[in-house]
């Protein structure tokens, strides 16, 4: 399962977000989500990696999120 | 006599914090509730550092109590309000309106408390990890720019969320609420309505009435197309926002400009015309201006007889 699959099965599941609307490109906004929405899912996504995101206005899309967790995993 | 861990935290008599009210907590009023037992807050709100400093000092003239600076993370000048915080060695910040993470070890390594207003649990569990030392859980009920959550709901869940002390705001006037507030797991209370009436208020006569006059339903929220609700009392310019937010034919930068400086033109001149009179939905039972330190004492002794009573329901 790639980084980006467990993004996307996270707002699935604690966003109800639709699957098939989810792109490496979509923004918070595309998805709804407001800043209430990010932090908590950053937060969730620190658990479930196991590293520490620095939730900040370069985390703009699903995308973004993916390459820092990305740099997270390496780093650990 | 009511003691909790917030009282040693912050080295005040009383777990009681004042809101950090934009145009309206000022030195006056932070350093009397600091001289009341309680921890005043200087509103740091959207003036510059130099504005701050001299409140600061202004604060330190009147009392030798701790006191507060609350930062709105929305200013324009809070860059250099944050480094003035630590120039000026204030015991402590309550910071709202953000995320205020990029600032806490700064804070923190210059020996300043940091208390975030949080809206949420995760954000409680981000500032608790920053290294917060208390956290306000601050419900939708409260004056000024609010979240949907309850004080009822978010106060427990902030509790859950964290092991830091929860200091919880929002529909709190009297002891009722204190105690209330307490039985959720809350260990402190932030209390703005209520002082917004303290003799030591400079905030303007006109506002001073209308909050006396309010009742339950006079409170509304204004704001909620541009993603920042403020709960302010159905005055004339409320009800015309109001209108306003629900014509599309009118922008949202329209509607941004209707409302700038709102507050100010409430606080400083009673404008009601002009002016968004920002207070909680518990502004029905403040019905007297009192002195802050009375107001302190006079709720502690309240909340101390409903918690004492409080066993009486069980058999």
């Amino acid at each position: 399962m790639t980084t980006f699959d467990k993004v996307v099965e996270l707002l699935v599941d604690a966003k109800d977000c639709e699957k098939d609307s989810i792109k490496l490109e979509s923004t918070w906004a595309d998805l709804s989500l407001d800043s209430l929405d990010t932090v908590e899912l950053v937060m969730n996504l620190e658990d479930e990696f196991g590293i520490q995101l620095e939730m900040n206005e370069s985390l703009k899309t699903v995308g973004d999120v993916v390459r820092a967790i990305d740099e997270g995993l390496e780093q650990k | 006599m009511i003691k909790t861990p917030i009282c040693e935290l912050l080295g005040i008599k009383y777990p009681i914090l004042q809101g950090g009210m934009a145009w309206i907590a000022d030195a006056r009023l932070a350093a009397a509730v600091s001289n009341g037992g309680g921890l005043g807050l200087i509103s740091a709100m959207n003036a510059d550092g130099e504005h701050l400093r001299s409140e600061i000092n202004k604060v330190r003239a009147l009392t030798d109590k701790p006191f507060g600076v609350n930062i709105m993370l929305m200013s324009p000048y809070v860059d250099e309000v944050a480094q003035i915080i630590i120039e000026e060695k204030v015991p402590v910040v309550t910071t709202g309106a953000g995320n205020p993470a990029k600032y806490m070890e700064a804070w923190r390594a210059a020996g300043i408390k940091v208390i975030p207003v949080v809206p949420s649990t995760a954000i409680a569990k981000l500032v608790a990890r920053k290294g917060a030392s208390a956290v306000i859980a601050e419900g939708g009920e409260s004056g000024g720019h609010v979240g949907e959550i309850t004080t009822m709901a978010l106060v427990p869940q902030v509790c859950d969320a964290v092991d830091i002390p929860v200091i919880a705001a929002g529909g709190i006037a009297d002891g009722r609420g204190i105690a209330a507030v307490f039985m959720l797991g809350a260990s402190g209370v932030q209390l703005g309505t209520r002082f917004l009436v303290a003799e030591e208020c400079g905030v303007h006569r006109t506002y001073k009435d209308k909050i006396l006059k309010a009742k339950d339903i006079d409170t509304t929220t204004t704001g909620k197309r541009l993603g920042h609700p403020v709960r302010v009392l159905k005055t004339p310019f409320a009800k015309e926002f109001l209108k306003m937010e629900y014509d599309s034919s009118i922008s949202n930068e329209e509607l941004e400009a209707f409302g700038g400086g709102s507050l100010r033109a409430a606080a400083l001149l009673g404008d009601e015309k002009k002016g968004s009179f920002m207070c909680g939905q518990i502004a029905a039972l403040v019905n007297k201006e009192q002195p802050a330190s009375q107001i302190i004492s006079e709720i502690f002794e309240e909340a101390e007889k409903v918690l004492c009573g409080g066993t009486k329901c069980v058999i």
